[in-house]
């Protein structure tokens, strides 16, 4: 449990795993243009995940042991915390679903697309992903103004990406010939962006809300909601861990 | 009090609405196709809209359910207006489809229709409220008497019989599709769905394609409505919980199947679908707009069966009484935590392939389209991965039915509890690996073929499990039949038929001649009558009492056993016996020179005898609920937590908390104990 941490420890618990995936991503992109070991991709992906799922989304709190009665909000937030894990369990079947669809369609070619915009807007949302979990450790911490200023953070550059992916990449794309319609990789390459850009659109309707409540001076005892948006807000980046490589990095161009 | 009778009022206003409707939809037509067609969809859509709701302004006033239809119906309109002023607005020339708003507008409106329906009846104003910082105490209380089931109530309970009701709604409309393609088989030849014949903008084959995918899924959906509605019910009485472990997404989870249902029958109007409740591309990519909306309306019906298996999966784990622990589980429950399994997963993945058809109609995004790239056969893997888990999202709950409801009339202990315990875990996880059998004449890969044989072989060792355990627990029992165990007997024997005609489409060879004949469709209505409508059936005459304080005729009860029975079984083993010789499914008419009419016949005069049996239980279902017999003890001498406390159940459950002291199944064993009642009064929430 966070609570019995030190404090500074987690703070910095984050820093260390954030420059582990900022590492990890280098690294990524430095195999697909050096010499594209799909293999070698897919472990740093699943190391990347691995990392968000057990530092930043907590995963190993489902097994806590939960004290009091069945009527308290530890015990609540328990049932709650599994309940959003078995929704996200479900929602990855989704794009589980796309990724096997892109496989099949596509087998190991990728459609052309701008580079460094893809690693610019990954990069744009693990960053944000690092100050979802500041926020979230901040505010486990009693320290309400930095949670404020670091979800903010994390808002702006969740809206960064996602202006980046449908406003900048989709009109490149458009321009360079590649419509949804014209042809398989256009089509998994919108379908699998559109989907994903739905889910960062909900998670950044969810942290604007607990921005606003918790601005109003909610969630000093009751916080479970903010580590809900966090692990909601992780999820959406572990599935840009597995879309990123699957879309930009496998395979030669088309 | 009301003077008025509400259902005579009700009725009253769905026969205006449907004129007034139809009038308006019938004027809306002739002003922009500038002709007179009476048989035309845009009335009927716009009738079916205006009666359903009128029915129910009629019945319950503006409130509730009435409310999230009147929201529904302006979501629509104004979604699909939206869409077609954005049309106009962009200047393109076909601003208007052949079913008055353009495809495009439809989907949209139907999609803005589902959520405005769920903020109309008021599924999610405490959700609303939680995101403005405001509390909500954590029970409501709800209304006295029959109006609180058209309301959003929060109770498992009330929840459980919400969706009971609907999907018996369901059965009976799909049913009644059912009776009419079934008239028109009984002789070869077209008698009246002739290609004269026009209803909804459809001839007499093609509403017979609309009717028959209609009365496949209709079924499909109202069975999933059935499955929650009796874990809804019996789990947290079994756990003893005060409730499911997320009450408004219980709530939600319900209601958002009821516009979903309406979805379902817009696609009847609009011009329907010929694809079967499977919507293969590319025929799926072709059909008019009602496919979209059976399309949508499943998707829907899937937000349902996710949440409410997760909810499901989450009561179990933490909200189990004291001392109940995993091997003291009642066999329900197991049943339940497996068929949650598979739809809280593989749900989905038919979301997903059904979403990728929609998106290819809607933006020419070619998944499907082999002449864009894409591949067709894509789709029945993304579509069977959930659809053949599916139906052990059937048949398990009611096969936990019957292990639950044996010992209890037998008065002996369950045989291998465990064995049946993991038997269904078995079947769900088996049952994740063996999708492919329904693609062995699609072109698959042939490498594929051999593999997904053996694992579809395979499915038959757990099931076999269950077999050995029922027979191993009649052995030497008292038996005892009332109406619930004939219905548990009658399943065992429909679902061994069911059973054993499975193992040969899933031999290569065999499959090759069986795909797509009257075989395969005698096989799955055995498995699911054995693996769900007859178990569903004994879970009703079961816990009816302990739903209302009465129970249900006995006599009627065993007429609409002994009616159903015999009609059904003559009914699949002639499906199955022409099956064989060469009928093929999914058509309207048949080569006279086949010498199929007179085994058709029967097969409809069966049809109409199981018809009849269902509707006096209808009857039966009704009348008891005022007049029946009062039944507000220990009805079924059973060992069962929610028995020993009296009928109908209080709001929370159970008064006085119990610990689970023994094991739940030993009937007839001198000293055994199942369950103890905690002296301490339980908080009151």
């Amino acid at each position: 449990m966070t609570h019995a941490q030190d404090k500074s420890s987690m703070l910095s618990q984050g820093v260390f795993i954030f420059v582990y995936l900022a590492v990890l991503t280098g690294l990524e992109f430095f195999v697909a243009v050096s010499f594209n070991s799909v293999a070698l991709l897919v472990v740093v992906a699943i190391v990347k995940a691995v990392l968000v799922v057990y530092y930043y989304m907590h995963v190993y709190q489902l097994n806590a042991e939960h004290e009091g009665e069945e009527d308290s909000y530890e015990y609540k937030s328990g049932t709650n915390r599994l309940g959003l894990w078995l929704f996200l369990i479900s929602d990855s079947f989704v794009f589980g679903g796309l990724l096997v669809m892109r496989i099949n369609l596509l087998g190991l070619t990728r459609p052309d697309l701008n580079q460094l915009l893809g690693l610019a807007v990954t990069s744009v949302l693990l960053i944000s992903s690092f100050f979802m979990n500041r926020g979230e450790t901040m505010m486990h911490n009693g320290d309400r103004k930095g949670f404020l200023l670091n979800t903010a953070m994390t808002f702006l550059m969740g809206l960064g990406f996602l202006l980046g992916v449908v406003l900048l990449e989709w009109r490149l794309a458009i321009h360079e010939g590649m419509t949804p319609d014209s042809g398989p990789a256009g089509a998994a390459f919108f379908m699998m962006t559109g989907m994903h850009a739905f889910h960062v659109f909900t998670g950044l309707i969810i942290l604007a809300i607990i921005w606003i409540n918790g601005r109003r001076g909610l969630y000093d005892e009751k916080n479970y909601p903010i580590e809900a948006a966090a692990v909601y807000w992780h999820f959406v980046d572990v599935v840009w861990i597995f879309f990123y490589p699957a879309l930009y990095l496998i395979g030669a161009l088309a | 009090m009301r003077k008025t009778n509400p259902v005579r009022s009700g009725l009253l206003l769905l026969v205006l609405g449907g004129v007034v409707g139809y009038g308006i939809g019938l004027g809306i037509d002739v002003l922009v196709s500038r002709a007179l067609n009476f048989s035309g969809s845009v009335p009927s859509a716009f009738a079916l809209l205006l009666s359903v709701t009128a029915f129910f302004f009629g019945l319950y006033g503006y409130r509730g359910i009435t409310r999230g239809l009147v929201w529904q119906v302006a979501g629509t309109l104004i979604g699909a207006f939206l869409i077609t002023g954005i049309r106009a607005a962009i200047g393109r020339t076909d601003i208007f489809g052949s079913f008055f708003f353009s495809e495009p507008a439809w989907v949209f409106g139907a999609l803005a229709g589902v959520v405005s329906f769920t903020f109309g009846v008021g599924a999610v104003d405490d959700w609303m409220k939680w995101a403005r910082g405001i509390d909500t105490p954590e029970h409501h209380e709800d209304m006295p008497g029959w109006e609180k089931y058209f309301y959003v109530s929060l109770d498992h309970k009330v929840i459980g019989v919400q969706y009971t009701a609907t999907a018996l709604f369901l059965i009976a409309v799909g049913g009644t599709f059912a009776l009419i393609f079934r008239t028109e088989l009984a002789a070869s030849q077209l008698q009246f769905l002739t290609t004269t014949f026009r209803l909804f903008n459809q001839t007499g084959p093609q509403l017979y394609n609309t009717l028959m995918s209609l009365h496949g899924i209709l079924m499909i959906i109202s069975i999933l409505l059935g499955v929650s509605g009796i874990i809804n019910y019996a789990v947290p009485l079994l756990l003893g919980a005060s409730d499911m472990a997320f009450p408004r997404m219980n709530a939600f989870a319900y209601w958002v199947a009821v516009p979903a249902s309406v979805l379902m029958l817009m696609s009847l109007v609009l011009g329907g679908f010929d694809t079967g409740w499977t919507g293969y591309p590319p025929l799926s990519a072709r059909a008019p707009v009602g496919m979209q909306m059976f399309f949508l309306g499943v998707f829907t019906a899937g937000w349902s069966s996710i949440l409410g298996a997760l909810n499901v999966i989450a009561t179990i784990l933490r909200m189990r009484a004291k001392g109940m622990t995993a091997m003291r589980l009642p066999i329900f429950v197991w049943a339940s935590v497996a068929t949650s399994i598979i739809a809280l997963t593989a749900t989905q993945l038919i979301g997903l392939s059904f979403q990728l058809v929609m998106f290819q109609r809607l933006f020419g995004m070619g998944f499907f389209d082999a002449a864009k790239g894409g591949n067709p056969v894509l789709f029945q893997h993304l579509f069977w991965f959930y659809s053949h888990p599916a139906v052990y999202v059937f048949v398990l709950p009611g096969l936990g039915v019957i292990s639950e409801l044996l010992p209890v009339f037998v008065r002996k202990p369950l045989f291998g509890y465990r064995w049946i315990a993991m038997s269904s875990l078995g079947i769900a996880l088996v049952g994740f690996v063996v999708w492919a059998h329904h693609m062995f004449t699609s072109g698959m890969n042939e490498y594929l073929r051999v593999p997904f044989m053996y694992s579809t072989l395979l499915v038959a060792v757990p099931t076999g499990v269950k077999f050995f355990s029922w027979v191993a627990t009649i052995w030497g029992g008292k038996i005892e039949t009332p109406t619930p165990m004939l219905f548990v007997l009658g399943a065992i024997i429909v679902f061994l038929l069911g059973g054993i005609t499975g193992p040969p489409n899933a031999a290569i060879a065999l499959d090759l001649h069986l795909h797509d004949t009257y075989w395969i469709v005698g096989h799955f209505h055995d498995t699911i009558f054995g693996g769900f409508v007859f178990p569903f059936f004994a879970a009703i005459y079961y816990w009816y009492p302990k739903a209302t304080g009465r129970r249900m005729s006995e006599f009627w009860g065993k007429v609409h056993f002994w009616l159903m029975t015999p009609s059904f079984l003559v009914l699949t083993f002639g499906m199955m016996f022409i099956g064989l010789r060469g009928m093929r499914r999914r058509i309207v008419d048949y080569d006279p020179l086949l010498g199929f009419d007179s085994t058709h016949l029967i097969l409809t005069i069966c049809a109409f005898g199981i018809a009849l049996s269902v509707l006096i239980f209808f009857i039966n279902f009704f009348y008891s609920m005022t007049k029946g017999e009062k039944a507000e003890g220990n009805l079924w001498n059973s060992r069962s937590p929610e028995w020993q406390v009296p009928s109908p159940m209080p709001a929370h459950n159970y008064e006085v908390p119990f610990e689970v002291v023994g094991e739940p199944y030993d009937y007839g064993l001198p000293g055994s104990k199942y369950i103890e009642f905690l002296a301490v009064k339980s908080k009151k929430h």
